[in-house]
């Protein structure tokens, strides 16, 4: 059994933060790549030896395989993690991390590769008993379409799908049969474009639908267990914004039923590593659908680590090395409620990037609240990647103790200065009735928009003393003004 | 308590019933308003006059003038203070004071007429106990909706008569005022009077007869005496004002006292009461406001008029105090200050060919009418040009008593060349867009000179009626959208009605206002205008109850146009960015070929096309002499005429954008072989 020493991380930012802290904690040396306007960027600072990789452009640094796991070897690590985003659910660089003798720390290339095949996952889920979204995988014509609407009696709206995508990219949403022609075009070109693969398939689509993952561990030895769900419901153009564990819209029976259904389908592919069942569940009819399988370590990993107290990117390294998972499902007793939101670098009305210098971070702090940053005060948030620039993580006894405490970190604990965040509508959201009911669906950003924005507090005595600081700037620097 | 005798919330009646009970005379503090307005530019701000307001609070005045006039416009455009903010800030610190404004009946707080539609919305909006309303041109009729909403909502109606001494106005003239007012007003019972000798030239002798006049035909009438100090002569004046009954008078602290504004407190409660008036004042508290001036009246000497001590010519050219420092500021800054002397001298003149009352608007048109005259022969034929002026002037008024036919041909061709260039709102005074003049239109000559060959139809034109009945009401909710659609977002109540009132100047505050918040509340006035200075140099200040510090620790040097200013704030250092007038600088384009329409003077396009056709764009055709854009500078309209018949090609300006004297407006394609009609200046100036 080879034990992983030092690791190379293939990635930026939050994630790479992420790993590095849990390498800290195992004594596992890291190695950061960066790319050009990453130079002074927080996780290469972190990590123990940190790498130039390439210039800006994700394809010539984080994305670049042959230099990265050349970088790998010349520094003489013995793994390669690659967070989540950019290589990590690439099979093809899975496969060539192996064939350079490093340890994959993710599950095997094949069952990536299969799982990254939207239609292939179906029919396995399928097989496996795992309950689909009626569907049609066989997609030509727009007469397919009708025909099989006919068939299996299923009504507008629909979803035309990617067969490469996932993440909720490549989706296409068709209202009515005069817009199904162009939209189906539309689709096929864009999943062409977005990923070199025109093959879509088109589902039913499930109204004020609710998005519920199982967070799965599985060791070499075909050992799996789930760490319960998580709710990812509330979304802004189809990417999770807010995640919460556990889910407030299912009961304990409905519960079981779906941590075990994940389970029983990551045996079927012979799953190791971190994972996720994606399902969407259907509150009218309580029936939930299998979506994808996130071959990797998400993004809201943590809500789960807060609600069991273990370490995901720890099991991770250990089942990478090796050993078995030392616990059984009877051991894993959730026993709190935790939140956590995405602090993007956008502006919260428009959705619009952000980007700059972060010239003042005040990170929350205080009981029941973890943050996971990829930046720091004086932090450059270049153009060219993901905007996520931190997760501020909320827990409590129960889902409204979680809530406070959000509240607490997004309105008295977190500052960014410089770049505009997400934050604002976040708070808006956990303050939201609706929200507060648990009663929402994935459209709950779009049906209460105006509310949310109209939440936003214009005005803190901190923002306003600035402004005034701002004048006292310009006119002792300036001096006396002809307008007074 | 004692001397707290009118407080808010009383009726009309009840407040003129307590004044007509009192056994002497009481005050108004202009020391608010209008002692800023005369003698510092109304610069004074709420930061400094609120340190007043607990004495005020204590003296027993009648009311306090805190609000209108020009104190409005110069607030939100210089000051950067909402009279909202204000009336809030003192409403909580002197809750036993009459707040008193002051309204120029459809003029508002404005300088252009508005429709009754506006006026009403406003007036129901503004929380003020005390309306004191005055026309220019003492034509009552102006006065009705503000008297109308004022009177139903409860609030003191307080109407003026425009005052000044000159044979024409003489107290038979004065008392047929009154009885309008009184007519208007429906009694005397509800309202109290007010003498505005805005100049300061009333004597004790005509001062003495017009009280007594009106006290004979309406002894209950309370009578409230304003008049500015300007010709030294005004302790006497207000003494006799007193004697002859006026119950109230204004007056300003002492230590405000300078030039141009109102007589101080203390010395006229003294001269009172050696004269056996009482004076229902806490002397005490009255004392102590006085010292607490000295705290911070020195701050504000960059705000005083470079001409300093009395002027007792002020008889002749009747410039009122109000007037002054305006004018020398827009001479100082147009480079002209050394004229005041000789544009002085054509006001005196030049008040008797066109007779009206020197006071917003009517002092504006004045002002720029007379300096625009002044200038233009100066820029002819320097100083001796200005001088050949005047000594035209004074042969035509003084020697041949204004009869123009008595004059020489040539002279007669130089008059009827004097007014051919005169402002906007000169035309539409005296076509009667205002209202009608006081006694009565200007001669003939006067129209020849202004309009040319077109002065017959002109004169058909003119305008009979009060702006109050002929301005057609405006779409409210249309021009919140504007404004809306300017901000990006909605508009408050406050926001709108300042946007009513000086569209582009509430603009620029409340960007102002967005970008630096409450910097002109919390900031003492050193550091407001001149900054922190050194390192080390600290301001101190409590925001929404909490403390907090502002210092400076340097101040970086330019580079490509920024400075970098290290703050520390609450003890946190932090940079700020400051872009220098360098890096603003955006080149502007000037006007250089005959078909490119370059702008007269420096102002802002408030205007683009003409009202009767409205705004214009590329591509459509102008007639020679159409107004097709109309500046306004120093508070004064200037329509732009197409110079030929012509097509718009490009239009370079945006509405209310500032430009500079010949930047380019309009780019014109000149149509050849359109039929050329008479030219046709517009002149019809309703305000948009």
């Amino acid at each position: 059994m080879k034990k992983i020493k030092k690791v190379l991380i293939a990635n930026r930012g939050v994630p790479a933060v992420r790993i590095m802290n849990t390498c800290r904690d195992k004594r596992i040396k890291t190695v950061a790549i960066y790319s050009t306007p990453d130079r002074l960027a927080y996780h290469v600072f972190l990590a123990d030896e940190a790498v130039h990789i390439g210039e800006a452009p994700p394809q010539e640094s984080y994305l670049n395989m042959e230099k990265i796991i050349k970088t790998a070897l010349e520094k003489g690590c013995d793994a390669i993690h690659p967070g989540w985003g950019f290589l990590a659910e690439n099979p093809d660089f899975a496969e060539m991390v192996e064939e350079a003798g490093l340890i994959w720390v993710g599950p095997p290339a094949k069952v990536i590769r299969l799982m990254g095949d939207k239609i292939k996952s179906k029919k396995i889920a399928q097989r496996a008993n795992v309950p689909t979204i009626p569907a049609l995988l066989k997609v030509n014509t727009v007469e397919d379409i009708l025909k099989w609407m006919e068939e299996e009696e299923v009504e507008f709206p629909i979803m035309i799908k990617a067969a490469a995508g996932g993440g909720g990219k490549g989706m296409v949403r068709v209202d009515n049969e005069e817009s199904l022609p162009l939209l189906l075009e539309k689709a096929k070109s864009e999943a062409k474009k977005a990923f070199g693969d025109d093959r879509v398939f088109v589902e039913k689509y499930i109204q004020k639908g609710r998005h519920i993952e199982v967070q799965i561990c599985g060791d070499k030895y075909g050992k799996i267990v789930h760490l319960y769900e998580r709710e990812c419901t509330i979304q802004r153009r189809n990417q999770k914004i807010l995640e919460e564990a556990p889910s407030p819209s299912i009961n304990d029976d409905l519960r079981q039923e779906i941590c075990f259904t994940a389970v029983r389908l990551m045996r079927e592919i012979g799953y190791y590593s971190a994972g996720t069942v994606e399902f969407l569940f259907d509150p009218q009819t309580k029936k939930f659908y299998f979506l994808e399988v996130n071959t990797r370590l998400q993004v809201e990993h943590g809500i789960t680590e807060l609600v069991t107290g273990l370490d995901i990117v720890s099991l991770m390294f250990d089942i990478a090395e090796g050993t078995p998972i030392p616990f059984s499902q009877e051991d894993i007793f959730p026993n709190r409620h935790a939140i956590e939101v995405r602090i993007n670098a956008e502006d919260p009305k428009t959705f619009n990037p952000s980007f700059g210098t972060i010239t003042r971070l005040e990170i929350p702090q205080g009981p029941g609240i973890r943050v996971s940053s990829g930046v720091y005060e004086g932090a450059e948030v270049p153009p060219y990647y993901d905007s996520l620039i931190m997760l501020v993580m909320a827990a409590g006894a129960d889902r409204n103790e979680a809530i406070r405490v959000m509240d607490r970190a997004l309105s008295r604990g977190l500052r960014v200065e410089g770049i505009k965040t997400t934050a604002p509508l976040l708070l808006s959201i956990i303050r939201h009735p609706k929200f507060i009911e648990g009663n929402y669906s994935t459209r709950f950003i779009d049906e209460h928009y105006q509310e949310l924005l109209a939440m936003f507090k214009e005005k803190t005595p901190d923002d306003e003393v600035l402004k005034i600081a701002q004048y006292i700037a310009e006119i002792s620097a300036l001096g006396p003004q002809s307008w007074m | 308590m004692g001397y707290i005798f009118v407080k808010p919330g009383m009726s009309p009646k009840e407040i003129v019933q307590k004044v007509r009970e009192l056994p002497g005379v009481c005050l108004v503090s202009v020391g608010m308003r209008d002692a800023g307005q005369s003698d510092y530019k109304n610069r004074l701000r709420m930061y400094d006059l609120k340190t007043l307001a607990p004495y005020y609070n204590e003296m027993g005045l009648f009311a306090a003038e805190c609000h209108g006039g020009a104190r409005w416009h110069v607030g939100i455009m210089n000051r950067r203070e909402s009279p909202f903010e204000e009336i809030e800030i003192l409403r909580e610190l002197m809750p036993n004071v009459l707040l008193q404004t002051l309204i120029r009946e459809t003029n508002m707080w404005g300088y252009r007429p508005y429709p009754k539609n506006i006026i009403e919305y406003v007036v129901e909006r503004v929380d003020i106990d005390v309306w004191r309303c005055f026309s220019f041109l003492n034509d009552v009729r102006n006065m009705r909706t503000v008297a109308e909403v004022v009177m139903k909502r409860g609030k003191l109606f307080e109407p003026a008569i425009s005052y000044t001494v000159a044979p024409w106005f003489d107290t038979k003239y004065y008392l047929k005022v009154v009885d309008e007012i009184i007519d208007l007003c429906g009694g005397t019972d509800e309202i109290i009077l007010c003498i505005k000798d805005m100049a300061g030239v009333g004597t004790v002798t005509s001062v003495t007869e017009l009280i007594d006049a009106i006290k004979q035909k309406y002894p209950e009438l309370v009578i409230n005496y304003h008049r500015h100090i300007t010709d030294g002569l005004a302790m006497p004046v207000l003494l006799a004002a007193a004697k002859a009954g006026a119950k109230i008078l204004d007056v300003e602290e002492d230590t405000l006292v300078r030039f141009y504004g109102h007589p101080p407190i203390l010395a006229v409660e003294a001269l009172l009461k050696e004269h056996g008036i009482p004076v229902n004042l806490n002397r005490q508290a009255a004392e102590k406001a006085v010292e607490k001036v000295r705290e911070w009246i020195r701050d504000y000497e960059w705000s005083e008029s470079p001409f300093k001590g009395f002027d007792h010519m002020v008889t002749r050219h009747k410039m009122p105090g109000g007037a002054f420092p305006s004018s020398f500021e827009q001479a100082e800054k147009g480079g002209f200050l050394h004229y005041m002397p000789y544009i002085l001298q054509v006001m005196s003149l030049y008040n008797q060919i066109v007779k009206y009352f020197d006071v917003t608007p009517g002092s504006q048109i004045t002002w720029v009418t007379c300096s625009g005259i002044v200038n233009r022969y100066a820029k002819e034929g320097g100083e001796e040009g200005v001088k050949h002026v005047i000594k035209l002037l004074k042969k035509f008024v003084e020697e041949k008593n204004q009869n123009f036919d008595a004059m020489e041909p040539e002279e007669q061709e130089e008059l009827l060349q004097l007014f051919r260039h005169a402002p906007g709102d000169f035309k539409n005074l005296i076509l009667g867009h205002y209202g009608r003049l006081p006694v009565g239109w200007p001669d003939e000559w006067v129209y020849k000179s202004t309009f040319g060959d077109e002065w017959e139809e002109k004169i058909k034109e003119r305008k009979e009626d009060s702006p109050l009945e002929s301005i057609p009401d405006e779409d409210l909710s249309a021009l919140r959208k504007q404004l809306e659609d300017e901000l990006g977002r909605p508009a408050t109540e406050e926001e709108f009605i300042l946007y009513l009132m000086h569209p582009k100047d509430a603009i620029d505050y409340i960007r102002f206002r967005e970008k630096y918040g409450d910097a002109p509340l919390v900031l003492p006035t050193k550091v407001w205008r001149e900054g922190l200075k050194k390192p080390g140099d600290k301001v101190e200040f409590e925001y929404e109850g909490k403390p907090y510090c502002i210092e400076l620790v340097s101040i970086g040097s330019e580079t490509d146009g920024f400075i970098h200013v290290v703050l520390r704030v609450n003890n946190k250092t932090r940079v700020f960015e400051v872009r220098t007038p360098r890096a603003k600088k955006e080149e502007v384009k000037k006007a250089t070929k005959p078909n490119e329409i370059g702008a007269p003077i420096s102002g802002t396009v408030w205007r683009i096309g003409n009202p009767k056709r409205g705004t214009l764009k590329v591509g459509d055709i102008v007639h020679k002499g159409e107004e097709i854009a109309n500046l306004e500078s120093m508070k004064m309209e200037n329509p732009i005429v197409a110079p030929f018949d012509a097509q718009i090609v490009e239009i370079c300006v945006k509405l209310n954008q500032r430009v500079e004297e010949g930047q380019l407006l309009f780019v014109l394609q000149p149509i050849e072989d359109a039929k050329m009609k008479e030219p046709e200046v517009e002149i019809e100036s309703m305000p948009h």
